[in-house]
């Protein structure tokens, strides 16, 4: 019994980090029908800058905007320089994906260039080694505290969404860019925020499974995006809420694949279940409260 | 100048042999693409023909063609068996199931050591392949796609590219089409990893992965995926890129990217939209229209 | 194009000179871009090229110059074989140094093997790397050749009954690992209780390491590169895996970076090595100090084995006299014998693997240190 509530306890734990950069992955790829590829070097690129600022030794919250902040910044360039740019002279989608991917590729080299191509951790905090045993399961306080920083950022996300100008503005653009400029909203600064948000989510999940897996490399981006395109079939494409559940969904179909049938065949059964959803539910497993998009 | 040849072609032989490889690859995806089929599952189908080849010439014994075509042939069956549900499937959806295909299937080879060996992949595989077959290749596939698309199917496809709901009411038969293009795009895909696999001496599924089935996109896409010759010039373009920026170990990396950003930002039709740019220039409005092959007018 | 231009320069340079020299190119094919690859390809670039700056300072080949043609495959085998093509056929290399990958060296060597030129891997330690040809030889030892001994020594030492595997599955080093690791836990006796697996990039274990303490082995042996396996010791302790069950590495764990990224986690870890920073000999405190002067960083096994792996080509140059005749330069990398190399005396055997005294070593407090019985 301990056992099993342990591993509820790791993919929990893990998928929390998976909801933070699905739901930035979601904003681009779903909302706003952009496939951008340097998602997974924001996540990247926000670990350094929270790395960075950890060394200056600033608190953790502060290291946490800065990393929120650089990668939202991150996403900004991109739009800036490459989606922007596209959108003016009529490029094709697939365009922006070639484009983007040879945009993380420079990310990459150039985080090899200035931090070195070995793996880095976060200064140790005794704080944060802190743990727990409860009935035979261990917690550790960084677990706790970044289930409860994502589920912040969740909230703030959907507070932002639902309930502010911004939201509204981009459920607009995402419904039709046409129908947004007709009433008046401003779709060049809307989807600018939008790649804004998206970057600094990205940023501050890279941030949180840097500090969590004490891992941070230039490469660390790669498999987190292949996470995030999971999650987002899992939770259907540009639903925020789906991708918030999908990413805890994720964490525990892994956890649990490992723990009761077998770890070599992890990813066979994760991605298994998303071939078997795309057939059965292809709008996600909470398509029930999906958003509505163009 | 004879030996200036030999020497020439001995150190650049395998950069020759990927670019017709990539290239063939680039028609498989051409294909996919020019039914609007954003298709990642190429990493999927070069693992199912090249370790059924593979399997064919070393544990079969059999020769090296019909190895190839039955790898070919495996990869189709696979392309027709996800194709047939995932084709109901529209736009994004469609991309990250065949993504999902393809990461199923390098976690098989990663598990099932019996066959694939595993991650050690499978080691002393005979050379078979020679240049002129992919030179071959390459050149039927490009026969093949050029009086596909003066046809009546490429002119339904076209179609399809425009608009598949308009098509549809037209009276193509969407599903068909793109399904039949798909299973093409799989035996090209899988004829690519047959080759690939008695090239190089080895296998493992760390070839087969997302990257792959990236960079395989990207050829055409590069190319411009309007033009009959776009696939190659992607192909060629970023196979040697790579090579031809050797000179700076160290920024390399950063320089490849650079480059492929600036050529989507300036032609953000392909490469290939070059020649488009050119004639808009001359003015010729009529040519300019004709210069549009995904158009149904040619 | 560019290579020759620089090759030219580099001649012309060469040609101004007081002395006449005689060039002995080395094509060193390491990874410094592209994945996790470039970790291991950047330490064994930097070991070789210091060695040769070292030898060519010291003037101990007399006119022979040393030139180190270093170039990046990305970890990607269509390039190794690219590069290996151009070295052997355009820049007329003697020897070359490498490829980082396992699976790079079964693609490429076999263009060298045959094109007669000698490759030295300081990084491929899996099986049947060395049974690609005559040409082909290793400064990296085998797991095969390591692991029983530490083995051996945890078995007298602690007499564990059980013991839980875990390795990453889609990584040539470390599958291959796996079986030398499980082969020889048979051998000594101790059950195997439970086998786990993870891939490449993951970075939690929590699940695979919640099941191994449900089985509560005495042993755990890792079979992972340097950062997988720290996080996996990291994570195992904060899991609550006592100390009571001894951990285990592959040879590939050996690193400074083990330490840094595990913190007191490591301590007790056992690994058997080649080489290790703190091997006391005088040789080895020089190599060290002079990687970390040029290099500002601590040099690992990698870096290590490629300085070798240059040691070996100046000592078969040297007895060859030149390379011009490559049938007399291979014979003399391969009668490598007793060379006063960084982690002792260096020989190849007759399958031109490393003999070499492999040592077990025990973490204790961030450092490697010898075990003592």
């Amino acid at each position: 019994m301990s056992t099993f509530l342990q591993q509820l306890v790791n993919g929990i734990s893990l998928g929390s980090t998976y909801a933070v950069f699905a739901m930035g992955c979601t904003l681009i790829f779903g909302v706003l029908n952009i496939v951008n590829m340097a998602q997974g070097a924001f996540f990247m690129g926000g670990a350094y800058f929270g790395l960075e600022a950890a060394r200056l030794g600033l608190p953790a919250p502060l290291v946490l905007v800065v990393a929120l902040i650089g990668g939202g910044l991150l996403g900004v360039v991109s739009e800036l320089v490459i989606f922007r740019t596209l959108r003016a002279r009529g490029g094709h989608r697939w365009m922006g994906l070639v484009a983007s991917l040879a945009l993380a590729r420079m990310m990459v080299g150039l985080a090899q260039e200035v931090f070195g191509t070995q793996v880095q951790r976060y200064p140790a905090s005794g704080v944060l080694e802190i743990s727990w045993e409860i009935g035979g399961v261990r917690i550790q306080l960084l677990q706790v505290v970044i289930l409860v920083v994502s589920l912040m950022l969740m909230a703030l996300l959907a507070f932002v969404l639902q309930r502010s100008r911004t939201g509204r503005a981009i459920r607009t653009v995402a419904f039709s860019e046409d129908v947004a400029r007709i009433v008046g909203v401003p779709v060049g600064r809307t989807i600018l925020i939008t790649f804004f948000l998206a970057g600094a989510l990205a940023g501050a999940s890279g941030m949180l499974l840097g500090n969590l897996f004490n891992v941070v490399s230039p490469f660390m981006g790669e498999q987190m995006l292949v996470k995030g395109l999971t999650v987002i079939i899992l939770g259907g494409l540009g639903n925020v809420p789906g991708a918030v559940a999908g990413g805890f969904v994720l964490g525990l179909i892994e956890v649990f694949s490992v723990a009761y049938v077998s770890s070599s065949f992890r990813d066979a059964i994760g991605f298994g279940l998303i071939f078997f959803i795309l057939l059965v539910k292809p709008n996600g497993l909470f398509s029930g409260f999906v958003e509505r998009r163009a | 100048m004879s030996a200036w040849i030999g020497q020439f072609f001995a150190s650049y032989s395998n950069i020759i042999d990927l670019c017709l490889l990539n290239s063939l690859i680039a028609y498989g995806l051409f294909l996919a693409l020019s039914a609007n089929m954003f298709s990642l599952a190429t990493g999927g189908f070069m693992a199912l023909g090249a370790y059924c080849s593979v399997y064919c010439t070393m544990e079969l014994g059999w020769p090296f063609a019909p190895a190839v075509i039955a790898g070919s042939l495996l990869s189709a069956l696979g392309a027709a068996l996800i194709g047939a549900p995932v084709l109901r499937l529209r736009g994004d959806y469609f991309m990250l199931a065949t993504f999902a295909f393809t990461e199923v299937v390098r976690v098989i080879a990663l598990n099932w050591d019996s066959v694939t060996g595993g991650a050690i992949g499978i080691v002393s595989i005979p050379r078979y392949t020679e240049t002129w077959h992919l030179a071959l290749a390459v050149v039927v596939i490009l026969y093949v796609t050029y009086t596909l698309r003066r046809s009546y199917f490429g002119r339904a496809i076209a179609a399809i590219k425009q608009d598949d709901v308009v098509a549809q009411s037209m009276g193509v038969n969407v599903f068909a089409h793109r399904l039949s293009l798909f299973i093409a795009s799989g035996f090209i895909c899988g004829a690519a990893g047959a080759l690939a696999a008695h090239l190089n001496y080895f296998i493992g599924p760390s070839d087969f992965g997302l990257l792959r089935s990236v960079d395989a996109l990207i050829y055409p896409i590069l190319g411009g995926v309007n033009s009959l010759v776009g696939p190659v010039v992607g192909a060629i373009f970023t196979t040697i890129l790579p090579e031809a920026l050797r000179f700076s170990n160290q920024l390399r990396e950063i320089l490849m990217g650079a480059l492929v950003v600036a050529i989507v930002l300036y032609l953000p039709g392909g490469a290939m939209s070059v020649l488009n740019l050119r004639r808009r220039r001359t003015g010729a409005r009529g040519v300019e229209l004709a210069a549009q092959p995904g158009s149904a007018k040619t | 194009m560019v290579a020759l231009l620089l090759s030219a320069a580099g001649a012309m340079a060469l040609s101004g000179a007081a002395r006449s020299e005689t060039p002995v190119k080395i094509g060193i094919v390491q990874a410094t871009s592209g994945g996790s690859a470039a970790l291991y390809g950047l330490m064994q670039k930097n070991g070789a090229e210091l060695a040769i700056e070292q030898i060519n300072a010291s003037g101990k080949l007399g006119d022979f110059k040393l030139v180190g043609i270093h170039q990046d495959d990305a970890g990607d085998r269509g390039q190794s074989v690219n590069i290996f093509q151009r070295l052997i056929n355009q820049e007329k290399v003697a020897v070359i140094l490498g490829p980082t990958l396992t699976t790079s060296a079964f693609a490429a060597d076999p263009i060298a093997q045959k094109a007669g030129v000698p490759v030295i891997a300081s990084s491929n330690t899996a099986p049947g790397v060395t049974d690609m040809g005559d040409h082909i030889f290793r400064t990296s030892p085998p797991e095969a050749m390591v692991f029983p001994g530490v083995l051996a020594y945890v078995k007298k030492k602690y007499a564990p009954k059980t013991a839980a595997q875990i390795y990453g599955i889609d990584d040539v080093l470390m599958k291959s690992a796996y079986a030398v690791h499980k082969k020889a836990l048979e051998a000594e006796g101790i059950k195997i209780v439970t086998t786990e697996s993870f891939q490449k990039g993951d970075v939690d274990y929590s699940a695979q390491i919640t099941k191994i303490k449900a089985a509560n082995p005495d042993l755990l042996v890792i079979g992972g590169l340097a950062e997988e396996t720290a996080n996996i010791v990291r994570q195992a302790r904060q899991l609550g895996i006592p100390p009571s069950t001894i951990v285990v590495g592959a040879n590939a764990a050996i690193s400074t970076k083990l330490a840094e990224l595990a913190g007191a986690a490591a301590d007790g870890f056992t690994v058997g090595a080649g080489w290790f920073i703190n091997y006391d000999s005088p040789k080895n405190k020089a190599f060290v100090d002079a990687y970390r002067k040029k290099y500002n960083s601590d040099p690992d096994t990698f870096a290590a084995q490629a300085f070798t792996s240059v040691e070996i080509v100046a000592d078969a140059v040297k007895r060859a006299g030149g390379v011009s005749d490559p049938k007399k330069f291979r014979d003399a990398i391969a009668a490598t014998k007793d060379i006063d190399a960084n982690n002792g005396k260096f020989s190849f055997d007759d399958h031109r693997e490393p003999v070499i005294q492999p040592k077990v070593l025990i973490m204790k407090d961030g450092k490697f240190t010898l075990a003592s019985d």
